[in-house]
């Protein structure tokens, strides 16, 4: 027979390792990454520290998404939102955020941080008419195609990060400028690689980060406007202007391969579909070989 | 040891130093001329085109073409199935002419009042008038995953019943709700509760407390018209309310489920039956489903919702007034149901095509004193063809089969035929789940 003091002590001890438990796993902090680039970010900058859940798979058009319960259920818990910010989400995360009931992680609140807000935007201030397509008048969203502003947009999440875990604070920024100066490292090697591309045709605005950082031309878009399917008409205008060029046609995975192949094809210029962000759980060695395929598919424009 | 904690401590002096640089960030946009950082914690502020504390503005134009092979009548017919014919609210909704018809044009303004509320406002603008469809505030600081929101809303109940007319697959409202709470569904003034707890799987409570005014369950009638004697009882609000409980399994990036259970009860409700008034209290109670798949394609090719709701609804009345006397105080208890199940798919880019079912009155009674009428059920089968250019426009071709039991026994049937389209101006709309 145990003494009841003896069960005490026992249920003491338990109750201590429970919430010790409870402590170290209250200790991370709980991200919620709207895109896997996003994602692989908070995972860089925050290592253990931090714990990543991503919304939208990168399978998928980020602009498209619907608000499901289960991002619903993710945001509630989480301390802190990472988006890409500029309105690609606008269809989705708004929404999910207000389904989710968590006042911490609103926009204007700190557990809200979305990279298009840290960085300098290009395209800013384009026309706010439709007439134009799905524009975006606070400037292109598509920041995480550009390693060198990701690696700002690191910086500036391990200060946010340092905030809501002081003691960490200092992890965090070595983290980020590790992670800076992976980019740094291999800037040079990406320079070199497409340096005299004749440059692309992209299908949708959502690579034109990277071509700026590299200064790689884009010759042209698929689609005649943003997010309006390519027509027959365009694709064919397209081909005329740029007859007698050199270049390579690259599109995302998830966009429909007609009109880059059709076009590839008739200026017999190379065609490549790439992912436009790594896979759900990258780090960042991954999100770096990404763009590693898109220097490579871009230097594929000098042909032989 | 002692560097790290001066470090840390200088860190947080910074913090606070930028604090205010952080929020005081200008909203215009930023010249790309070098990559400067922004203040140490990065900025909070939500890059958008439409802000500045003007609220988002959106306006939903709609129209229909609309033929039918009843003279026009076919919508009257569905009115008045077998054992729904029981209300005459003042509600006079407009029935489509045969020709053109320009719908209610939505105007939405939505903003964050402050760090405590947000606020939307909905109006209906129609050729004889403006109508608030929705107007309230809903907190944004709550604790514990609650929300409270207040003024004139569409009720959380159901699945279909918050959705305006833009966000339907259709171009008509199901017939189980336009026969048992009328055309808008459940919309009324009051407050609305909702606890979203931290659980692993998406749950969602929900309760409200409405003020009553709805033609199907919750009707109010000013005073007794001439001819008839009796009297009528006055309740003050809220004499509605409601409970809801939605329950969502994660189930990946490709699918996802939402099932969800309803119900609710009025303190009172009075009928006009022209020879007649009746009052008493109502109830009602459903349940519904809805699953989608995102095939991951472009422009939602590939891409299937599938969605159904039940509803049973107990009408528990006795005549308050009548031209007999005698008659004053006999039962009428009205028992009925009725479901919707509907599909759609994205049979190629930017083209949907759905099939709805909707049947009414399975269980179909009406009990007095007396004796007990039952009635047959009602159907309507709809097809339709719908073409969204962009996410801001859309058209859409719809085709209803109606086949609707009659009071007095025997059947109706009619044909109708819609062509509709919804142009959406002003900020980008939201893919609500």
């Amino acid at each position: 027979m145990m003494s009841k003091s003896r069960i005490f002590g026992w249920f003491l001890m338990t109750v201590a390792v429970l919430l010790l438990s409870a402590g170290a796993a209250l200790a991370k902090t709980e991200v919620v990454a709207t895109t896997s680039a996003m994602g692989m970010l908070a995972r860089t900058v925050g290592g253990d520290a931090v714990r990543v859940t991503v919304l939208a798979p990168p399978d998928r058009d980020a602009h498209y998404l619907q608000a499901r319960p289960s991002m619903m259920v993710a945001l509630r818990r989480a301390d802190l939102v990472v988006a890409v910010g500029a309105e690609l989400e606008v269809g989705w995360l708004p929404p999910a955020l207000q389904g989710a009931a968590n006042p911490a992680v609103l926009p204007g609140r700190s557990g809200y941080f979305e990279a298009a807000a840290q960085v300098p935007l290009i395209e800013v201030g384009e026309a706010a008419d439709r007439a134009m397509g799905d524009v975006h008048p606070a400037g292109n969203p598509h920041v995480n195609m550009d390693p060198v502003r990701m690696a700002e947009v690191g910086r500036a999440l391990a200060g946010r990060l340092g905030k809501m875990q002081p003691a960490a604070a200092d992890t965090f920024q070595a983290n980020a400028e590790a992670f800076a100066r992976q980019v740094q490292e291999q800037l040079p090697r990406w320079q070199s690689k497409v340096r005299g591309a004749p440059g692309v045709v992209l299908f949708h605005k959502d690579a034109n980060y990277l071509m700026e950082l590299l200064e790689v031309p884009v010759l042209g878009y698929i689609e005649p406007l943003p997010g309006i399917p390519p027509t027959a008409r365009h694709l064919e205008s397209l081909v005329s202007q740029l007859r007698g060029h050199q270049g390579v046609v690259l599109y995302v995975n998830h966009q429909p391969a007609q009109g880059p192949q059709f076009v590839a094809r008739t200026l017999g210029w190379p065609v490549e579909a790439l992912p436009l962000d790594p896979p759900l759980d990258a780090d960042a060695q991954q999100y770096l070989v990404l763009i590693d395929q898109w220097v490579e598919a871009i230097a594929r424009g000098k042909g032989k | 040891m002692r560097s790290t904690q001066f470090f840390t401590g200088a860190l947080a002096a910074l913090c606070l130093a930028s604090v205010t640089p952080v929020f005081a960030q200008p909203a215009g946009p930023v010249q790309p001329e070098g990559l400067q950082p922004f203040p140490l914690f990065g900025s909070s502020r939500q890059i958008t085109s439409g802000t500045a504390f003007n609220p988002a503005i959106s306006v939903i134009l709609d129209g229909k073409y609309y033929t039918d092979n009843r003279r026009g009548e076919a919508g009257e017919i569905a009115e008045h199935a077998a054992g729904f014919d029981g209300h005459h609210g003042d509600h006079d909704h407009g029935e489509l002419s045969r020709g053109f018809n320009l719908d209610e044009t939505e105007i939405v303004f939505s903003a964050t009042v402050d760090n405590y509320f947000d606020a939307m406002l909905n109006l209906a603008v129609e050729e004889d008038g403006i109508e608030v469809e929705e107007a309230y505030g809903v907190t944004r600081s709550l604790p514990a995953g609650l929300t409270l929101k207040f003024g004139k809303f569409l009720s959380g109940i159901g699945y279909i019943n918050q959705q305006h007319p833009h966000d339907w697959d259709f171009a008509d409202q199901t017939l189980v709700y336009d026969l048992m709470f009328g055309e808008e569904g459940l919309n009324d003034i009051g407050v609305q509760l909702t606890w979203l707890p931290k659980l692993p799987v998406y749950t969602l409570f929900g309760i409200e407390a409405l003020q009553g005014r709805n033609e199907g369950i919750a009707n109010t009638i000013d005073g007794i018209p001439g001819g008839l004697e009796g009297s009528l009882r006055d309740r003050s609000g809220p004499r509605l309310f409601t409970g809801f409980v939605k329950v969502a399994p994660d189930l990946g990036f490709d699918h996802a489920l939402q099932l969800g259970l309803f119900g609710g009860g009025a303190r009172l409700h009075q009928e006009d039956h022209e020879d007649e008034i009746l009052q008493g209290d109502t109830w009602f109670a459903g349940f519904d489903a809805v699953y989608k798949y995102d095939a991951g394609r472009s422009y939602g090719h590939g891409n299937l919702t599938l969605q159904g709701e039940y509803l049973y609804r107990v009408k528990d009345l006795r005549v308050a007034a009548a031209d007999d006397l005698d008659e004053i105080g006999e039962k009428e208890k009205f028992k009925q149901d009725g479901f919707y199940v509907q599909a759609k798919y994205g049979f190629a880019p930017r083209w949907t095509a759905a099939l709805r079912l909707d049947m009414v009155g399975l269980y179909n009674r009406i009990e007095k004193d007396e004796r007990t009428e039952k009635f047959d059920d009602s159907r309507r089968y709809s097809a339709n063809v719908t073409f969204n250019p962009t996410e801001f426009s859309r058209l859409r071709m719809q085709f209803n089969r109606g086949d609707i039991a009659q009071e007095g026994g025997g059947r109706e049937n009619y044909n109708q035929f819609f062509v509709q389209y919804q142009i959406a101006l002003g900020v980008h709309g939201a893919h609500k789940f």
